[in-house]
Formats: structure tokens, sequence, C-alpha cells
């Protein structure tokens, strides 16, 4: 294919480094191409309209830029711009140019569509064309835009810490390679992303060093699942399972909406938790675990329960559907597993039990990937036995070659024979389970070559480290959720001439490092068959993936017997009376330690424990008054000889002998950012306990620690029916003629009309802008959260600032705990997001003294910051506390020096994050107010280029239904958050504001609030023990009245509604 | 009382006492006021201000550190964008309500007893509005652009917001203190020109003479003089009714549980006079020890009156505060009802600031009671501690309204505590130096009794003195 290769400014010697153009990509034909085929998000959802659908998208495709308007906010970097003595095709400055890419992760790539701004990506969005996530995406993808402008990423190579460059290691390079003609002592250890042409290349290195090593490792991975599908399936498969087929889905320690899941997990539940009417058919979920998760809170029954006591469940459970199913294969391998002696509530397991055999064929059971094998195998049989083999629980062939286990190489390494050892990516210095004894093995090796974005522990402890390249800077490729084939774009030339892994493989095999080529020659390979391969490659990067890729379904027999065998010969999962069990969880943010030095991800408040900067050990109320501790103190660990301390987070929910921890803090070798945050807790994980450990013992040291948790109170205080409004779906069913039922619940339920003293405005715009968020698809992930402060230049305060209660964040994921009676050992959980309500008689509004804050016709609450003086009166009168103040000049100063006279300390933002910064949004200075503006930028957008397209007649059109959506809306994985043109009566947000579970927050005010919200449903099994307490959190105490001081938090009387 | 009980007999003369004690001639009082300001500087003098000058120092220090660095130098946070700053605000702004009270509505009923004390008074209250206006100004974001609250005509055609009771507050303030100046000023100049007369040092002399705007003490000018004071103390007397409303009504026009209330406006007023007396007691009763020559002058008389205001205004504001509970119960609104049975009263152990809302509710409605004894009223040390908890009290009102109607409020997820900085804290004490230290060149350089008024009100200068029965 032909390509014309702009040419770059040489190299500056002295000046920064990272300014390049994005030409390179810019005017391939396939980009063209890609252009044309209007692109724009959501474009394909126009239903009628104004303008014709093809012209209209024409228009929109060519250059478009939904979030692209001018630069009037922008300062560009004034040093390292060249302007373009030519013009490079496709851009327009101030324009957005979208590139379809895929992020790389363990559990099957992120497909991508990265904005850029004159050749620097700004934002990431899902692909709307890959039918995994349409358009949707999560927290880290959303974060990673941050990572590739970490000031503090590694910009060199480094040989024994010192600065090196390239041609050095190049020449060690050789030489090390010339040692060894056959590969003897060569080991290569990988992380656990699946990249076809790196699956290629380790082949080809195998070929040419026949006797070399080859380990893969990750540290949140989920190898005991892997040998349990090989045990009941035989090796080569995985299991994937498919939610939105499932009816009754019972989760057993597995939080596979949260940090245990994907995004197709996750929209699978959503698809089928659709509460579009009364009486419509929507999934039943069972959740077992051992704190309360994503998962357990979106749970119609939750049982508490131990990790070590789960096998004990599963058994139980296993032994009632043999029963009911009569599968005695089933039971038999249920009867020989060996548990811990637990207590489980019998009626709880039979009645759960009856319920899946009762939906045979559309039931799930998931099982955690901390259990040990042999549970998990038994998992996959009651599965079979419910007959949910490749409906609800689809096998696939495994892509990714079996590598040998980080044991087994530290193991190899130790014997002293490896001259090189070749880490790509990972730091298993930091992570690699304690009785892996990695430090050690890692230091037998004579050269230890790692490549990875940060310089981190792997790093100072190896003699090469080599700087890798961002996802966003190399090409690549990678497979998705589904298994299909999608090229990695690069968005931007590497800032800091980084390496990607394919790269540098390419080099030990002696082929060109040239990363195009390399992925086009897998590409190639692959699809051989394709008549056209050019046009078909060109087909696939603008789609950003091969269509028809995806990988197909195979149906192996469950082998029970195998199954047995394996319960037989697996030991029971020890229980230690009067310790705890640690339970070693997936951080949502940080995961491994990875993102240790990404503030978003730092300053994101855990969906469930609202903590940002730091891991806790998470503990039950119980345990809490049994050890004498509150949240701060902190707990000294022990298990053996080794123990940490780490503060105490008290959790409602969480079960009482067992203790819950998050890995990947407490990073020593890191960017500033992630010094010293939380606690390293890895020294206590081993490969052998694997990721719950029984018998540890916890002792209050005495000591306190601060904290940071962005909720202060997670009780509803009795406010539940005013707040978070919830129904049955047999009570809604009950009241399905009822157009009051959602409205007329807590205080609305018996204040007077609403009636205003102002008479604001009229707000005739031909667009009435509004959002409903529907809180029975919410999650609670926050993905909206990190994806509003990527789009919308919210800075990071640091934890000390997050402990003074200053974050930014323009919206926020409200976490409540509430149960009949305030019973904080079962509670419910409920997540509501919460953003600028956009009240079109805001009492914002009236009181700014100098009219900052104002309305538009079109009915946004608008915010002009160069009006703004700061006096704070709008965020008091703001029922919602949505408004942000600069209590600081966040952006221009180091979180570190806010104190510190401004007038002697630095100033000024890196050049590397201005580059992130979203031209279209202003960057606020301290002292004025901020807070959700429903993206007006993408609104204003989507308004001119309509009018554009009007032509000469001046008159604004109408824009057309959904061709464009806020950032949160867009991002959110289940179509929670919808935004739109409320007097559009084809755009969603429309038909979803009439729907009859739509509610405004605290209507008695009189706010008129443009966002509702969507009660949540709540599907209970009304045979099951707990059934009554379903929807508790929303039930009211509201006895008209008699009731006058609401006194006692999460209690409730029966109210009669909800 | 039956018609046949009326005696015919001329009923016993009350014996009124007089203003000012052991029948002193009208050359006395120019003597003993002006001897205040005439005499060597006093040891006590120069040490007070030894100690009032740096700590004002260090809250303008304070103040310049805020401002250069951010409002975030101070404890305030998302959700309580309001605390120290605004209750300082309100606190200074109700102490300032006395002395307009004392000047012009005591004037205007002819209340001569306020003579003797009027003129510290108004001092104190144009000090006490200094001090509060420092506060709206700096607790904003962007002190630099404060002037967009100005009606400044411009070609944005960008108006302040008339809708805002923050635009009301800086109006009604500013109007306030430029009337309070006025009337304070006006009433000086026959005294300033009593103090040039007698000065011997040419500055002194030039100084005052600058300040008595050549007042000779003619018919006529006593003429424009008592007119224009007149007309002034009429000017201000609404003024003491609307600044506090109008303060009131930043809280009262909003919409947070706590705030939106109706009864507010006649309450703060209420609170500020009561703030206010307490605060003048606080100055004077020490002033009249320091000053021996002053005791006849302010007497126990006038202790007494004020004591008996301090009743009063407290007995309105505690009636205030039990009507707003009876109201939040009565409403069946169950954030109001939080507010106040939770947030303040802690009825269940569930409020954070409970103990702000105790210590206002003793200082404010408890400790005064003691004045239903004459005794105490006679008392000056029971008086002046009492006063004392009333200024503490007071503080505490608005904490307690400020903070806890903001620190829990409608949604439980934003809820949040509130803790002052060291730089808050500083600042709000550095008001206290400023406020002191110009009190304290007040009673060195002007004279701290209105000499002509009180003159006024001696024996020799009623006509019938010694007459009693004429």
């Amino acid at each position: 294919m032909s390509k014309r290769i702009l040419q770059h400014p040489a190299e500056s010697t002295t000046g920064k480094r990272y300014w390049r153009s994005l030409g390179q990509l810019q005017d391939t034909p396939e980009f063209r191409s890609w252009m044309d085929r209007e692109f724009p998000q959501g474009a394909a959802e126009i239903q009628g309209d104004d303008v014709s659908r093809r012209g209209f998208l024409q228009f929109m495709g060519a250059s478009v830029a939904l979030a692209g308007l001018s630069l009037s906010a922008c300062r560009r970097p004034l040093k390292n711009l060249v302007p373009f003595t030519k013009g490079v095709e496709w851009s327009v400055p101030g324009k957005a140019l979208f590139f379809t890419s895929a992020m790389p992760s363990r559990n099957g790539a992120m497909p991508l569509v990265v904005t850029t701004f004159d050749g620097r990506p700004t934002k990431i969005e899902g692909n709307p064309m890959h039918p995994v996530n349409q358009g949707t995406t999560d927290v880290w993808a959303q974060s990673s835009i941050l990572d590739l402008y970490d000031p503090q990423r590694s910009k060199g190579y480094l040989f024994g810490r010192k600065p090196s460059d390239a041609a050095s290691f190049e020449k060690a390079l050789g030489e090390l390679l010339k040692g060894t003609p056959d590969g003897a002592g060569l080991a290569f250890l990988t992380d656990g992303t699946v990249s076809p042409t790196q699956e290629r290349l380790r082949a080809e290195v195998l070929k040419k060093f026949p006797k070399a090593v080859w380990a893969s490792f990750e540290p949140n991975g989920s190898e005991l699942e892997a040998s349990a599908v090989s045990a009941a399936f035989g090796p080569g498969h995985h299991a994937v399972p498919v939610l939105q087929k499932a009816d009754i889905i019972l989760t057993v320690d597995r939080d596979i909406l949260g940090v245990e899941g994907d995004i197709a997990a996750i929209r699978g539940f959503a698809a089928g938790r659709k509460a579009d009417k009364a009486g419509t058919k929507m999934n039943r979920l069972y959740v077992v675990e051992n704190r309360y998760t994503l998962t357990g809170g979106m749970s119609d029954h939750r049982l508490r329960l131990a990790a070590s006591r789960s096998g004990a469940f599963l058994k139980a459970l296993a032994l009632q559907v043999a029963k009911l199913a009569g599968d005695a294969g089933l039971a038999k391998a249920a009867s020989e597993l060996k548990v811990a002696e637990t207590k489980i509530k019998d009626r709880w397991v039979e009645e759960c039990a009856a319920d899946l055999v009762a939906h045979k064929g559309a039931a799930l059971v998931l099982v955690g990937q901390r259990q040990p094998a042999a549970v998990q195998a038994l998992g996959f049989a009651v599965n079979a036995a419910l007959g949910g083999l490749g409906t609800t629980l689809e096998l696939r062939k495994t892509a990714a070659t079996p590598a040998l286990s980080i044991s087994a190489l530290a193991e190899e390494l130790r014997k002293g024979k490896t001259s090189a050892l070749f880490i790509l990516g990972g730091n298993p210095v930091f992570n690699a389970p304690a009785d892996v004894r990695w430090a050690d093995a890692q230091g037998a090796v004579k050269t230890v070559v790692h490549l990875s974005l940060e310089s981190n522990e792997t790093s100072v402890a190896a003699q090469w480290h080599v700087p890798a390249a961002h996802y966003l800077e190399q090409w690549g490729d990678a497979l998705a959720v589904d298994g299909s084939h999608m090229v990695v774009q690069p968005v931007i030339m590497p800032l800091y001439n980084g390496l990607s892994s394919i790269e540098l493989l390419a080099k030990v095999v002696g082929t060109e490092p040239d990363a195009l080529a390399l992925v086009q020659k897998t590409f190639v390979e692959a699809f051989s068959t394709q008549a056209d391969l050019t046009s078909f490659w060109a087909k696939s990067l603008k789609a950003g993936f091969v269509e028809g890729s995806r990988a197909s379904a195979v149906t192996p027999a469950l082998q029970v017997d195998a199954v047995a065998k394996a319960c037989a010969e697996a030991s029971a999962v020890r229980v230690v009376e009067n310790t705890f069990e640690l339970v070693f969880i997936t951080d949502s943010k940080v995961d491994d330690g990875r993102y240790a030095n990404n503030g978003w991800l730092q300053e994101l408040p855990d969906p469930i424990t609202k903590l940002t900067w730091d891991n806790a050990a998470l503990l039950s109320p119980a345990a809490a008054k049994k050890l004498a501790v509150e949240t701060g103190d902190v707990l000294k660990l022990s298990v053996g000889e080794k123990s940490v301390e780490i503060a105490a987070l008290v959790l409602p929910g969480h079960a009482d002998d067992s203790i819950s921890v998050a890995v990947g803090y407490g990073r020593t070798e890191v960017g500033s950012v992630g010094r010293k945050v939380g606690v390293d807790v890895f020294p206590l994980l081993t490969a052998a306990e694997g990721r719950f450990r029984v018998g540890v013992t916890a002792a209050k040291t005495g000591r306190k620690y601060a904290l940071a948790v962005t909720q202060e109170h997670g009780a509803l205080e009795g406010r539940g029916a005013d707040i978070t409004r919830q129904s049955t779906k047999q009570e809604w069913a009950e009241n399905e003629a009822n157009p009051d039922y959602f409205l007329k619940m807590g205080i609305d339920a018996h204040a007077p009309a609403n009636f205003s003293l102002y008479t604001n405005p009229p707000l005739d715009d031909i667009h009435a802008w509004g959002m409903t968020v529907d809180l029975n698809s919410c999650i609670g992930c926050a993905a909206c959260m990190t994806a509003c402060q990527a789009e919308n230049n919210i800075p990071i305060v640091g934890k000390e600032q997050v402990i003074g209660g200053r974050e930014m964040h323009w919206m926020r994921t409200d976490r409540y705990f509430a149960s009949e009676g305030g019973d904080a050992d079962e509670p419910e959980m409920v997540s509501q997001p919460m953003m600028c309500q956009h009240c079109e008689n805001a009492p914002c509004e009236t009181v700014c003294p100098v009219n900052a804050t104002v309305h538009s016709e079109d009915g946004l609450n608008v915010m002009a910051y160069n009006r703004c003086i700061g006096t704070r009166y709008c965020a008091n009168n703001c029922p919602f506390k949505v408004r942000r103040f600069n209590f600081f000049d966040y952006n221009e100063r180091s979180i570190t020096s806010l104190y510190k006279w401004n007038l002697i300390s630095d100033k000024g933002m890196p050049e590397s994050l201005q580059m992130q910064k979203n031209p279209n949004v202003t960057v606020r200075m301290r002292g004025v107010m901020e807070k959700c503006t429903f993206c007006v930028q993408r609104i204003q957008e989507a308004k001119i280029t309509s009018k554009v397209h009007a032509g000469d007649s001046g008159v604004q059109p109408r824009v057309p239904a959904d061709v464009f959506t806020s950032a949160c809306a867009q991002v959110c994985p289940t179509d929670a958050i919808v935004f739109g043109d409320l007097r559009n009566p084809d755009s969603k947000v429309a038909k979803l504001n009439k729907d009859q579970r739509s509610y405004r927050l605290l209507e008695y005010l009189n706010t008129q609030n443009r966002v509702s919200y969507l009660a949540r449903i709540r599907n209970p099994n009304l045979k099951m023990p707990d059934a009554a307490r379903a929807g508790s959190a929303s039930k009211d105490a509201h006895g008209h009245h008699g009731e006058h001081q609401q006194p006692a938090a999460p209690k409730a009387t029966n109210g009669g509604h909800a | 009382m039956s018609k046949s009980s009326v005696s015919l007999e001329t009923p016993a003369e009350l014996k009124r006492e007089p203003l000012v004690a052991n029948n002193h001639s009208i050359k006395w009082v120019t003597e003993n006021v002006c001897s205040i300001v005439q005499s060597p500087t006093p040891k006590w003098w120069l040490l007070a201000m030894c100690i009032t000058s740096p700590i004002a120092l260090i809250g303008l220090i304070c103040i310049v550190y805020q401002i250069s660095n951010g409002v975030g130098v101070w404890g305030e946070n998302h959700p309580n964008g309001w605390a120290w700053d605004i209750t300082n605000f309100v606190f200074w702004i109700g102490i300032g309500h006395a002395g307009t009270l004392i000047s012009a509505v005591l004037f205007l009923t002819r209340q001569k007893w306020r003579t003797s004390i009027n003129r510290a008074a108004e001092a104190m209250t144009l000090f006490a509005v200094v001090c509060a206006g420092i506060f709206p100004a700096i607790h904003v974001g962007r002190v630099w652009y404060a002037w967009f609250l100005a009606p400044i005509p411009n070609t944005n055609a960008i108006w302040p917001n008339f809708r805002s009771p923050l635009l009301w507050d800086v109006f009604a303030v500013s109007t306030y203190f430029t009337v309070s100046l006025l009337f304070w000023f006006v009433g000086l100049i026959p005294d300033l020109a009593t103090l040039r007369d007698r000065s011997k040092s040419r500055i002194a002399q030039i100084l005052y003479g600058i300040g008595a705007l050549g007042w000779r003490g003619s018919n006529k000018q006593w003429r424009h003089y008592e007119m224009a004071y007149l007309l002034l103390a009429g000017l201000s007397t609404p003024l003491v009714l609307s600044v506090h409303s109008i303060v009131s009504f930043d809280f009262a026009t909003s919409i947070m549980p706590g705030w939106h209330t109706t009864i507010f406006p006649p309450y703060f007023v209420a609170g500020a006079i009561f703030g206010g007396f307490a605060m003048v007691l606080t100055i004077m009763l020490p002033a009249a020890q320091i000053f021996p020559q002053l005791a006849d002058m302010i007497t126990r008389q006038h202790v007494d009156k004020m004591a008996k205001i301090l009743l009063l205004t407290g007995s309105i504001v505690g009636y205030a505060y039990l009507m707003e509970l009876f109201v939040a119960w009565y409403g069946v609104n169950k954030f109001e009802g939080f507010t106040f049975f939770i947030a303040r009263a802690n009825v269940d152990g569930k409020g954070w600031y409970q103990w702000s809302y105790w210590i206002m509710m003793f200082c404010n409605v408890i400790s005064p009671q003691i004045f239903w004894f004459k005794k105490m009223r006679a008392n000056y040390i029971a008086v002046f501690i009492v006063c004392q908890f009333v200024n503490v009290g007071m503080w505490f009102e608005r904490f307690t309204i400020i903070v806890t109607s903001l620190a829990q409020d409608f949604l439980p997820s934003s809820w949040g505590h509130y803790a002052p900085s060291t730089t808050e804290i500083l600042t709000f004490v550095g008001t206290f130096g400023i406020f002191f230290s110009l009190f304290l060149l007040f009673m060195r350089f002007l004279p701290m009794v209105a000499i002509s008024e009180v003159k006024g009100v001696t024996p020799e200068a009623d006509p019938h003195h010694n007459h009693p029965k004429h």
C-alpha cells in the first residue's frame, strides 16, 4: 500500500522532544475512507429528522468533531509548535480527528476511538462499531490517556540505573544474543495481554532460540480458572459467561460486574435487566461474597460469606441442584469436595437452587477466580447440570499458547544458568507472590532487560531499562473479549522514543523493528484467505477491528469424572476459627500497581468504599467492634512470620470472619503521584495459598491513619424514598396503572403543589437538553467520573485536599448503604450518579451576586468563569451540592505545595499534561466555581454543525436526535446515563423522561430539574428468606402528619410505597 | 383599683436620678473628658497597643497569605462553602448595631441617658463594621474582581444580579457604614472644636481644626447642627433595622433547611442589638474603671438600663430559637426537622455540631436571665461575665446557623465536616486586634464622651435644677 510519509522536523537536541506531528497517520487513504464513512458515534441512531440523514452524516463525518469548537480557550505551548507550512489533509486547527485503536488488557482489549486535536490525543471513547462495547469504555481505558502524558514516564534507556541510549542498548543486545546461538540461558517474561503479533514473534523467537524459556505472569490474572476449565473441559479452552442469555445468575465470590469481569459481562447483565415497563422479564442476581462489590450492589439476594467458606456454599448448592435436576454425576463430584465446616442458611441454598433449576438453560453460576480450581470446576459442573453450556456459558479455544508460570520461571532462574532475561512489561519485583522470591531469582540472572512505561521496582533491579511505547504511540494488535482481531493504531509519535514489546522482540529475532510491518504481516497471515488484503486492511482499520473475526464457540463435553477427581484430590480449604481470612482483591483503580502514578485513578473514589489515594483493610462492623477499631485505626495483619500494618475501613455488609485488602498499593519506585500511597500487601500473598489466606490475625496497633474518603456519610437517614427510589418487580406490577407511583414517594407524597415567586425568562429554544439516569442499570462503576475528568479538564487535588473535602469531580457516584432497622451487617447498597441537575428554577442562579451563573435558552445552567468572583453562595444554595470550587490553583500548583506562599513557589503545569487538555474547555483558575456543564462544548459543536449545514438561512435547525452525547453518557457501560434533547420526541431521553419510573430529585423544592432518575427495580425471589428486604433502602417512614423529625437513620416502617 | 382609693393629694414626685451624678458643673465635664486626650500618654495605653497592634498585624498577614494563595488556606470545603468567614462577618456586623441604635433610636426617643455612652458606642460600631467588612471582601475567591459587585455601567451590559441577597448586603452594609460614619463625625464637630481650642501644640490645633470644620459655636451653627443631627438620626434609624434584616436574607431567601426561615429578619435584628450591647458593655465597664473621671458620667443607671435591654433582646432571641423548633416540628418537613432536631439540637446523638447549638442556647438564652434581678444588674462583674457569654453565644449562633445547615443538608452523600484552619482562626483573632487598636486610638485622640451632649444633661444645664417644685 502506498503511504506518504511526511517529514518531521529534525529532532531538537536541546528543546523538549515530545511534540511530534500526526501527519504520518493523517493522510493515509484508509483514514480518508474511514472519515468518509460518516463516523461519529451515535450517528447510526438518527431517527426522524429535519435534515436528511445521509447529508447530515457526510457533513459530520468529514472533519468534525463532536467535541471540537474552537481554540479560543486553548493556550498552545509556544515553544515547540511549528506551523504547518503545508496544510495537513483532514487536519483543521481546533477540530478533532478520530482514530480507531484498542487498549490491550488481560481480559481482552478494549475497542477504542481516540479523539485527537492537532495531533495530540485528548480523549478516549469506545468504538461504537464494535459489538463488545458499542461505544462504551471503562475507568482504565478512560484514564490511560493520562498515562501517555505522565510527566514522570520513563524517558530514556537506563543501564545500571544510569542514563544510556538506544545505540548502546542495541550493541549490548547484539552481544547478549551472540553469546547463545541456540537460546540456552535466554528467558522471556511477558504479561497476560494477548497480541497475535507478539504470539507470532514468540514462535519466531523460539524457533531461532529453541532453548529459550518463555513465561508469562499477570498478577491479577486467572490461572486457577484456566486450570479449572482445563480440568472440566480439557486443555486449551476458556470459559466466557454470556450474561444476556441468563435469567437467573448466581455469583459465588465473583465480582463479575467489577474487577473480575469485563465490559462484555457488564453489558450482558444490563441487557438482561432492562426494566422498560412493569412486568417485563428481567434477570435475577444472587450474590454470595465476602465484601460488598459492584456485583453485590446489583444483587436481588445477597449472602455474605467468607471466601474460604464459598466452597462449602457451592458444595451445598451443587448437591441441591443435583438433587432437583437428578444429576448423579454432579452429586458425586460435589460430595467428593472437601470443604470447611460452615453453617449455611439452608433455605437460602434450597430456594436459590430451586430457582436455578427452574430456569434450566437460562441459569448461570459464576465462581470466583480466587477459589481453588476444584471448586471452580465444580461450578462448571453445576452450569452443565443447569443446561447452561453453550448458552449462558460459552467455551472458546484459548488464543494464547501456554507459557511457564512465574514460579516455574523463578525456579529456572535460580539455577543460575540464565544469562539474559527479557521482561516485557509488568513489575514482578513488586507484585510477584512472596513465595516466588522473585527479586532473588531475578538477581541470579546476569543481564535483565526490562521494558516498561515507567522506571519501577523491577527496572531498578534490572541492568537494562528500556522505555516502552504507550499503546497510543506504536502499532500493535490485540484480541477483544469476543476474540475479534483488532489493530492497535497509534495516534501520536512516541513521545520519548519508547519501544513496543513487538519491536523489542523483532530486534531479538533480528528482523526489522517496524511495528506497522510486523502487525501487517500478522494480519496478512491471519486473513490470507481475503481476496483483496489491502482494502481489507483498510476496512478493518477504519472499523477498528476485523469484522467476522470473533472467536467461535466450541462445545466440549463436561468431563464430570475429571471434575469429581479434581474435587476428590483437592485438599480442603482450611478455616481457622477465631482468626480472619485475608482476601486479596484486585484494585479497581491501580490494578496490580501499574496505574499507581495515574492521578485520575488515585483520586477516583473506589466505587464501594469511596476511598481515594489509599488501600485499606476492609472489615465488617462486627469485626471492627470485636477488634475495638474504627475506620482509620491501623491494624497489624499477621500470618506466619509476615505482617503488614494497614488502616482499617469499616464496610457494612462485609463478612465478619473476613478482611479484604486491595493489592497494588505501597509502590516505592514510582513517580511522585504514586509515592507513599497505600500499603503493599504483596508480602502476605503467596502463590501456594492463592488470593485468600486463612489464619490471619489482626491486632490494633493504636496508631491512627488518615484515610481520604470522599463520602463521609453512607446512610440514607430515612431519605431513601426521596433520593433513591426503588420498587420490586412484583410491587411495580401491582402499581402499573398508577402514573404517580414513583412520583409520590417520600416527602413528595404529601408536599403541597409548587409555585414559584420568580418568573424566569422562558426557555424557548428549539432544544431542551436533559438527562436521565437509570438507577436500574447503573452499577456504580464510576467510569462516568473518569470520562468527565478527561473531557472537562478537571484537575486532581491530592490526598490532603480530598480529606479536606475539596475534590473537584463534577460528577460523583453516591453510594448508600441502607436497611430496615439500620442493620449494618446486611444492608442494601445503592449507587446513584450525581451531577448538576440543571434546574430550570435554579437556586444557584438567584443568589449569585454577579450573574456568573445564569440560564441559557436551551435549558443549561451555565457558568461564566470569567465573571465568577467566587462567593460560593451558589454552592451553598445547591440542594445537590454538585458545585465545585477551586480553593487553590489546582492546575498551576503542584498538589504538594498548595500551602506554600504563592509568590515564592513554582507554578505551571507540566507541558505534557497540557497536551491532554481538551482545547474546547476552559482550564479554570483558582477562586472560581465550576460544575457539570452537560458538556456544553459538545452541544455547541453539534449546534454549529447543524447550523452550518442549514446554509445561508441563518436559522438554527434542530440538532437531530441522539447524534451526540455527553462524556458520561458516552462512556457508560450499561447505558444508564442518557443525554439528549427533551424537546425532540424522537430522542431517547425524551422517551425515557416519560417513563413511569422517571422521577426528579427533591421535587418539592420546585427546582425543576432537567436530570431525572429512573427508579430502580429489584427482582427478588419471594420464596427466599430475605425477600422482604429487597428495596428496603428506599422504604420510608412517612406516617404523614404523625411523623415530624425523621430522626433515625436507615430506618423504615412500612410506608405503603416502595 | 377602685375610685375611692385615689388620693386627692398631689402624688409624691418620683425622684429622677440625675444622669450626671454628684452635681458637677459644665466645666467639669469639659475638663474631665478633655483631660483623657490631653494628658500625657499613659503607660497602660502603650502596653495595650503593644498587645493589640501585633495581633492586628498577624490578622493582616493572614489576609495577605489567604489572598495570595487562595481560599483553600481556610478550612472551608464542599459542602461548607461558608464557615468562619461569614460567621465573623455577621458577628461583627451585629456588634455594629448597638452604636447606631444608641445614637439614633435612643436620640429620637429622647432617651437622654444615651449621651454619655453614644460616642464610644458609635465609634465601636464603626470599628466593628470595618472588621465586618473585611470578611465578605476577602472570602471571595478572586478579590481583585470584587468590583463586579458594583453596578458600573459597562460596554458588556453585564450588571450585578439584583436578585441576590449578597448584592443587597453590599448596598446595605456600605450605606450603613457611610451613614454611621457621618453621624459619628457630625456629633464630633463641637467637641473637636473644643479640643482645637484647648490644644497647645500647633499640629493638634491644625488637625482638630480641620475636623472641627470651622465650628465657632454660634447660635446659627448650633441650629444647623442640631437639625443635621436629627436628620441623620432619622436616616440611621431604619438602617438599624434594615442592615441586619438584609444580612438575614442571605440565609432566609435560600432553600437550605435551617436557613430558609421567615423569622430571620426580626430575630437577626434582636440578636444584633443583643450582641452589640454586650460589646458596648464589654468596652465600657473596663473603661469606666480605667478613667475614674468618667465614673460620674457613666453611672450604674446606664449599666442597669443596658442590662435590661440585654434581658429583653436575649429573650426575643430565645423566643426565636424556640419558634424555629416549633415550626420545624409543625411543618413536618423531614429535612428541616433533621436540621433543627438532629444536626443542631442533637436529640438522637447524630448531630455533628450540637455543642455549638447548646453553647448558643446557654449563652444567649439562659445567661441573661439573671438580669431579672436588680442586684445582678448592679453587679459590674456579673454584668461583665454575662456580656462575655453573650459575645461568645452570638458568635456561635451564626456558626450554628451557617455550618450545621451546610454540613448536613439534603443528600447524605454530600455531607461533610468542617474544621477551621490556623489561618482562619488567626484572621478572626486579628480582627479583634484591629478592633481594639482602633478603639485605643479613638480613646487616646478623640473625646470618648460627647462633651456638648453631656453638658446638656448636667444638673447645671437644667434651668430647674435644685428647684424640683417650681
